[in-house]
């Protein structure tokens, strides 16, 4: 039964794809406390690589070429935080000072909602009791956001360390790590291990590099956007949704909450003002949809909609929020493997039956 | 210190025989015709050589063929439909139509001898096409006058089986 299953080409296509399935995930539950440098060293060698290459050409060897692009991205992470960060934190310290406020403005717009209720439909919630609960509730979340905080400060600098030279040793030796593995391969799957190589890392290439830029053009946007209605922290939001619109289809709804919050800081709460906030991001959204995905993520994945929705909770559940980002892109290469291990194992296997079939 | 040690060379300046002993046999080829020495050395660092023992199969018709194989060391024979088309040598080249077409191998190729075989990726060269588009251009004429050249010979071939 096993043997007949391996002998079909879909069965034999499966078998391996599974085998292959199970090893990567394997290795990302005991590599899972590493995830993120990892992950966020293979974005920035996707970003460098080609800049490195440039160098190279120039005559430098691969290690100062390597060295010379990780001294830019240092010196450039040192500068924007530098310019940044202090204005971010001028701006998260301002948020923490409102968020009072904006709890209160929750319980007013509940007292109206339960007394309009009461006297349109005779219903009785008790607004108070789900604000206590609500203020319960948060309170808990920050209590344990204040354990995390040293734990989270830890990881922080840990990744400042490792990113940096994780990328270097990616931009130095990978091509060479590359080359060994796959000259592993048998001399009868050599080529079509090599394609389906070129064809994953084109298409993750392509779609970390547009995900990157379509982030920045959100982030730029959405700031743009809140500055223009008066909200208080426009860059911070932005910058917040510029990170979640790293994960498809739930990233942008994500990304409304904080703003929305803010606007409901105001005492009397403006009506307009939330409007006004959806409206940023639905605008942004817009444009993003219609101009820079088209023209800059465009046929980096072609999975359906569903399919990456249901990723994004899986992954998510088993890797939190690095596992949202990483879902698309990880499904788009999983579809590319299985494509090309089939197209490989079938015309194989065709070539072996033929010779049977003529006798 | 002599810069000149054998251990110093070993560290600093890794032996490239093989890379200009290669680089040589495609010049050589008319598929690098009229392009600098220099990019050609760049490109034969990113092929990948491969070893072959008697009679394995190099591919065979029907198989997704994605390089350009050049004959180092060794032979091999080209069949199609267990005729004998080529029996190349040292220093030739076959499959260069995988290069442009996203389309099935034609013919099978089997090694005659223990033989080594260096491959150039289609990807490769699509990447190089890119970053030497000029160099590109003159590699893509250089086949097309190779093809062009093969597909006058068969013509010629079967006009005579014909008379």
């Amino acid at each position: 039964m096993i043997q007949l299953i391996f002998n079909h080409p879909l069965g034999r296509t499966v078998s391996i794809f599974s085998l292959i399935c199970s090893i990567i995930l394997l290795l990302a539950i005991l590599l899972s406390p590493l995830l993120v440098p990892i992950i966020l060293s293979f974005a920035l060698y996707a970003l460098l690589e080609p800049l490195s290459e440039i160098l190279e050409r120039q005559g430098f060897s691969r290690s100062a070429s390597s060295l010379s692009v990780l001294l830019v991205l240092v010196c450039a992470a040192a500068l924007a935080f530098s310019v940044l960060l202090p204005h971010l934190a001028k701006q998260l310290s301002a948020l923490q000072t409102q968020l009072p406020s904006v709890w209160l403005s929750i319980t007013e717009i509940g007292n109206n909602v339960s007394q309009h209720l009461l006297k349109s439909l005779g219903l009785d919630i008790n607004s108070s009791d789900i604000a206590q609960h609500f203020f319960t509730q948060a309170n808990e979340w920050g209590t344990t956001a204040l354990i995390e905080g040293s734990n989270i400060l830890i990881s922080l600098t840990i990744l400042l360390v490792l990113v940096p030279i994780i990328t270097f040793f990616l931009i130095r030796d990978y091509h060479s790590f590359r080359n060994y593995m796959l000259d592993k391969l048998p001399n009868s799957n050599f080529e079509m291990g090599w394609l389906i190589y070129h064809r994953v890392a084109h298409q993750l290439q392509e779609y970390i590099r547009g995900i990157m830029i379509q982030s920045g053009i959100m982030c730029i946007m959405t700031s743009i956007g809140f500055y223009i209605i008066g909200l208080d922290s426009p860059f911070l939001l932005g910058a917040t949704a510029g990170v979640l619109n790293l994960i498809p289809y739930i990233g942008p709804l994500l990304a409304m909450v904080l703003p929305i919050l803010l606007a409901l800081n105001k005492v009397p709460v403006e009506l307009w003002l939330i409007g006004a906030a959806i409206s940023v991001i639905v605008i942004a959204q817009l444009i993003d949809s219609m101009i820079v995905i088209p023209s800059v993520v465009a046929n980096a994945v072609n999975l359906h909609p569903l399919i990456v929705i249901i990723g994004i909770i899986v992954f998510g559940n088993l890797f939190g929020f690095i596992g949202m980002v990483v879902a698309t892109p990880t499904l788009a290469t999983a579809n590319i493997i299985y494509r090309g291990l089939y197209q490989g194992i079938k015309t194989s296997c065709d070539l072996n039956t033929e010779p049977a079939a003529e006798h | 210190m002599n810069s000149q040690h054998p251990l110093w060379q070993n560290l600093f300046r890794p032996k490239d025989d093989r890379i200009s002993e290669v680089t040589e046999m495609w010049m050589s080829t008319p598929l690098f015709e009229k392009i600098p020495e220099k990019q050609c050395r760049e490109l034969v660092k990113t092929m990948h050589p491969r070893h072959y023992k008697k009679a394995e199969k190099v591919f065979s018709s029907g198989e997704i063929g994605t390089s350009v194989v050049l004959i180092r060391n060794g032979g091999v024979e080209i069949k199609a439909a267990e005729k004998l088309l080529a029996e190349l040598t040292p220093g030739d080249f076959f499959g260069e139509v995988a290069l442009i077409l996203d389309e099935p191998r034609t013919a099978d190729a089997i090694a005659t001898e223990d033989s080594e075989l260096i491959f150039f990726l289609r990807s490769d060269l699509e990447e190089w096409v890119k970053r030497s588009p000029g160099s590109g251009a003159q590699f893509m004429l250089n086949i097309a006058i190779v093809l062009a050249a093969r597909l006058r010979h068969t013509n010629i071939l079967l006009s005579l089986q014909n008379s």
